[in-house]
């Protein structure tokens, strides 16, 4: 196992594209968070009815426990960023035959799928664990009174973005196998999660059902965060049976993953 | 005699085409053996059988005596087809990734890149090269873990004349040192140049298969003068193990059987009186071989 992500590390350490996209990633995710304040600002000057309901200029999204669950929900939306890394390099792998010299030189399937998985890892966990930090120290410089059980609290959604962002990018790798092509597979990932699914959710009525479409339960671990501020009632905590689903789909993705390549010739 | 690899009735179908059609093939170890066969005869697709990327229709395949495994295919350096590597990376990191896959050490990297005249392009990312450095780098990484089998396809397409020269000469160094080279090929020129065994495929199915030497059958074509050709054609239509004879200008060829010795017949005209001026033995060349073959099959 340490022999192929070391394989996977000699394949990105120097690859422009990876570090533009990871760049991007944690920019983009960067200016998001610190522009909540404009955000709130534009929401005190345009929604007149909301100021009857709460002193919008001192909503706490800063605020421990609060930042945790809402700095996940906002890079949750970025993670196409990462899942567009995760196409490129398995369609590359394809377009220059490397995969197939990979197996030519001595890896099994399974090891290449295992390298690749190995890939996801380690977008998944960087993000995740930058996105902590990110929280950490916004949280630590605005929360007024810091204790240590509002840090923790809610601190639970990191593990849930996580999950979130593995199985989004595992579902990158089998779209990204299954179509070969980078563009198209990019195309049709897109396609997918703005448009086939949320056409095929509208005609979905239960909420129960919806919830098992795989970007519906993927999306579905971090729910909208800003209805507290609306005394709205919103998720404390991640339920068991949203991370099965997630987990479920996750590994069905990676079984059809391998079911693909293991059939396919690699000419 | 041990084989390196051997094939059972191994056939591949793309739909009703049958790419390859119940090949049986045996590899001697240490041998050069050619592949050869027109386009679309099932070359590539045999070896990318051979290594793993294809899956098989029928029939087994087995390496080295025991079962196809990733790490019978550690221990081959294989090109298939186009050299094939990461076009961002340079030279030296592309032979890493290999050498890990492979699990060996990078200590071998610069002596492949020297013996291949790449060791000061080394940095060099792989989309700045040239076909023929690409092609050596290809060599260069299926030499890289010393592998006692190496698969080479098509290795000289699109070299110039001295890259083709020195590809050849690299081949043939590298089977001094005890190593096993399959070699495909629809070039027969560059099989009867370097291969020591080859077998002919033709629409998947195989033809022929043997040693190089011995292919021109039971027969040598040897040609002579000797002053008077009349009195030469004379005492050798007299030759005892003479199966055939012609005129050519002032020669004689004379095809005499596969067990007679070359030096009995020069010893044969010396004796009576004449003394031979031109002796040559026509080797049938292997193109002949290929053609009579393909004929054959007809």
């Amino acid at each position: 196992m340490r022999g192929l992500v070391k394989i996977e590390w000699l394949k990105i350490r120097t690859n422009a594209t990876f570090w533009v996209l990871v760049g991007l990633h944690v920019g983009i995710v960067l200016l998001v968070v610190l522009s909540g304040k404009i955000f709130i600002r534009t929401l005190s000057i345009n929604g007149e009815s909301l100021k009857e309901m709460a002193d919008i200029s001192n909503i706490p999204i800063y605020h421990f426990p609060d930042i945790w669950h809402n700095i996940t929900y906002v890079a949750g939306f970025l993670k196409f960023i990462l899942a567009i890394y995760v196409i490129i390099s398995i369609t590359n792998e394809i377009t220059y035959d490397t995969l197939r010299q990979n197996i030519m030189n001595g890896m099994s399937r399974a090891d290449f799928i295992a390298s690749k998985l190995a890939l996801v890892i380690l977008l998944s966990a960087g993000s995740a664990l930058f996105v902590f930090f990110t929280g950490l120290i916004v949280g630590i410089g605005n929360t007024p009174d810091l204790a240590l059980h509002d840090i923790i609290k809610y601190s639970g959604f990191n593990a849930a973005y996580f999950l979130q962002l593995t199985a989004y990018l595992v579902f990158a790798l089998f779209i990204g196998i299954l179509i070969k092509r980078t563009g198209l597979a990019m195309g049709l990932m897109f396609l997918y999660t703005l448009i086939i699914e949320p056409v095929l959710a509208l005609r979905i009525t239960t909420d129960t059902v919806k919830g098992l479409l795989p970007m519906k339960a993927i999306n579905n671990l971090i729910h909208m965060p800003f209805g507290k501020y609306l005394l709205r009632e919103v998720q404390d905590f991640v339920t068991f049976r949203e991370i099965l689903i997630v987990i479920l789909y996750t590994v069905l993705f990676i079984y059809l993953v391998y079911l693909l390549l293991q059939k396919r010739d690699l000419k | 005699m041990n084989y390196v690899v051997t094939t059972h009735t191994l056939s591949k179908n793309y739909g009703r085409i049958k790419a390859v059609d119940e090949l049986s093939l045996a590899i001697p170890e240490k041998s050069i053996f050619g592949l050869l066969g027109p386009n679309g005869s099932g070359k590539t697709t045999t070896l990318g059988m051979l290594l793993d990327v294809i899956n098989p229709s029928s029939g087994t395949y087995s390496w080295f005596g025991n079962q196809s495994n990733k790490q019978n295919r550690k221990k081959i350096g294989s090109i298939l087809e186009t050299p094939a590597f990461y076009p961002y990376l340079s030279a030296v990191d592309n032979l890493k990734i290999i050498a890990e896959i492979k699990a060996i050490g990078y200590e071998p990297i610069n002596e492949v890149l020297k013996m291949t005249g790449l060791y000061e392009r080394q940095h060099s990312t792989y989309r700045t090269f040239s076909l023929g450095m690409k092609q050596r780098l290809a060599i260069s990484a299926a030499m890289l873990c010393d592998p006692s089998v190496m698969i080479l396809d098509e290795p000289t397409n699109g070299l110039d004349p001295t890259g083709i020269a020195e590809i050849r000469e690299l081949i043939r160094t590298i089977a001094r040192q005890g190593k096993t080279i399959i070699l495909a090929s629809h070039l027969l020129d560059e099989v009867q140049k370097v291969c020591t065994h080859y077998a002919v495929l033709k629409k998947g199915r195989l033809l022929y298969t043997g040693p190089v030497n011995n292919e021109a059958g039971n027969e040598h074509r040897v040609e002579l003068e000797a002053g008077d050709p009349e009195k030469l054609y004379a005492l050798l239509e007299a030759f005892p193990e003479k199966t055939g004879l012609e005129r050519s200008g002032n020669r004689v060829i004379i095809t005499i059987s596969g067990h007679a010795e070359i030096s009995g017949l020069s010893s044969y005209v010396y004796q009576h009186g004449l003394v031979p001026t031109h002796l040559v033995v026509l080797q049938k060349s292997l193109e002949n071989q290929f053609l009579d073959i393909l004929n054959e099959s007809k």
